[in-house]
């Protein structure tokens, strides 16, 4: 996929699970949408299904700093590359 | 230091009404809320009761993603009659996340929904179906996700009691919210119970004889406290919500005031968890009056337990009988909705405080011939205009728990 086919599904991802439309790629996704640990476990998920993989438990423990959908997608585009 | 605890706010979703308005006209016009049991494609086809009161109108449920996230079925009624209460009490924000209020609220076993689809995934055929469970799904089944999703939605901070002792669950919340209260250690609590549309319930009672076969196809008419013809008793669902507050606070912030809780009793059986227990209830009604600093004389109707069982009706029926000989008026309230587990003590308590306001007192619904074991009460058979100045709603659980909760008509 590139990197705008991920961006588009991300966004796609929070406007369908989290009732988030259109966020500001930096906003702080925590301070702005309330976007808490929960959500992200959930992300976590989607993201699998997504890339059609299992995140090993190391992946989900680089996601745990990201704070911006910008680092969402920098992030599922290493693991998109990485699958390749 | 003791202090008088009073009723400033409630709410209740019940097969029969999720308003004051729905609620008392279904009692005083003698309509029931149960229906036939909806088909759930597992335990339904196998299950010989076919009936369930049900909540066939439920409210609109306008909560937040952030909020809705965590929450089970039960966990919508919870939060909605919650957030009712709180709404009628008129306590302000400040004073809800200061920790000065706390939550009593309880289920029966938290949202077996969710439960049932987390089972479904684990017995999946799917390879990857650990992973299928959702990061939330313990929060949304889990046994306190009422009481938790409470203090989430509305940023309450002070102390969690979540009751999980099925039918004497919100009776338990209320009296122990009523306890926090009245000894200081919290200036008001947020009390009840709910339980959702579950038909596991159901089968448990079924596979002991408990629950009512005979009117699958007149749903109407069952269950049926104290009459010859009961069969068993009929699960509900639902839910309800009292607000207890301290009589100073309430008074000094000019809250109105619906009713004042003035005892509470909880005594075990301390012997067999199923069968009902005579010694048991008549210690709970005499401790519970004791608590209240109240004569048995003193009180004008009891909400009875009455789930319409063959034996636990003419033990409750021996019980009151040994207190209060036939002086108060006796309802069944259950005839009109069946059981409604975790929060039928709440509901009891709310119809109590809605009788008071309005000055009638509602019969118990289909007892066309008592029961002669029973017969010696003073059963309500047909609506009554009269006054309410004490009432005593009395629950009795599985593990052999016992509660009695008294309610006055507040006088100032």
């Amino acid at each position: 996929m590139t990197h705008d086919e991920i961006e588009k599904a991300i966004i796609r991802i929070f406007a369908d699970q989290f009732e988030i439309e259109n966020p500001g790629l930096n906003d702080n996704l925590r301070d702005v949408y309330e976007f808490d640990s929960i959500d992200a476990i959930e992300l976590l998920r989607e993201i699998e299904i997504l890339l059609g993989v299992q995140l090993t438990r190391e992946e989900k423990k680089a996601a745990m700093e990201i704070r911006t959908v910008n680092q969402i997608v920098d992030y599922v585009v290493r693991l998109d590359r990485k699958i390749e | 230091m003791e202090r008088r605890v009073v009723i400033t706010g409630g709410s209740a979703i019940t097969p029969i009404g999720s308003t004051r308005t729905e609620i008392v006209r279904h009692l005083t016009e003698g309509l029931s809320g149960v229906r036939k049991m909806k088909d759930d494609e597992l335990l339904v086809a196998h299950i010989h009761c076919q009936v369930f009161g049900t909540v066939s109108d439920p409210p609109v449920f306008d909560f937040a993603r952030r909020d809705r996230k965590t929450m089970g079925p039960v966990a919508y009624y919870a939060c909605q009659v919650a957030k009712d209460a709180l709404a009628q009490s008129g306590l302000p924000d400040e004073f809800i996340r200061s920790g000065r209020l706390g939550v009593a609220f309880g289920s029966t076993h938290g949202s077996p929904t969710v439960q049932r689809d987390i089972y479904r995934t684990f017995f999946s055929d799917d390879s990857s179906k650990l992973h299928n469970v959702g990061a939330v799904d313990y929060l949304k089944s889990m046994v306190h996700t009422t009481a938790v999703n409470i203090t989430k939605m509305f940023g309450i901070r002070g102390r969690v009691i979540s009751s999980s002792t099925a039918c004497t669950t919100s009776s338990q919340s209320i009296g122990f919210g009523y306890e926090a209260v009245k000894y200081g250690l919290q200036d008001a609590m947020l009390c009840g119970g709910a339980d959702e549309y579950d038909t596991t319930t159901v089968a448990v009672f079924d596979n002991l004889l408990a629950c009512s076969t005979d009117f699958n196809d007149t749903p109407h008419l069952t269950p049926r406290p104290f009459d010859k013809r009961r069969d068993g008793l009929v699960v509900g669902e639902g839910a309800g919500a009292v607000l207890l507050e301290d009589l100073a606070s309430a008074q000094k912030r000019g809250a109105t005031i619906l009713g004042e809780v003035i005892g509470f009793s909880c005594y075990n059986n301390g012997g067999d968890l199923i069968l009902p227990n005579r010694e048991g209830i008549t210690l709970a009604i005499e401790q519970g009056l004791a608590n209240a600093r109240i004569e048995a004389a003193d009180v004008d109707w009891i909400s009875a337990h009455a789930t319409a069982t063959k034996m636990g009706d003419v033990t409750e029926a021996q019980s009151i009988a040994a207190v209060y000989g036939n002086r108060p008026r006796v309802t069944g309230l259950k005839s009109y909705m069946g059981h409604t587990m975790g929060s039928c003590g709440a509901i009891e308590t709310l119809i109590a405080l809605y009788q008071m306001a309005e000055g009638f007192i509602a019969p118990t619904l289909h007892l066309e011939a008592v029961d002669d074991r029973c017969a010696m009460l003073n059963h309500v058979t047909e609506l009554v205009e009269a006054p309410i100045d004490i009432a005593s709603i009395q629950n009795f659980a599985f593990g052999g728990v016992n509660t009695c909760l008294f309610i006055k008509k507040f006088s100032g």
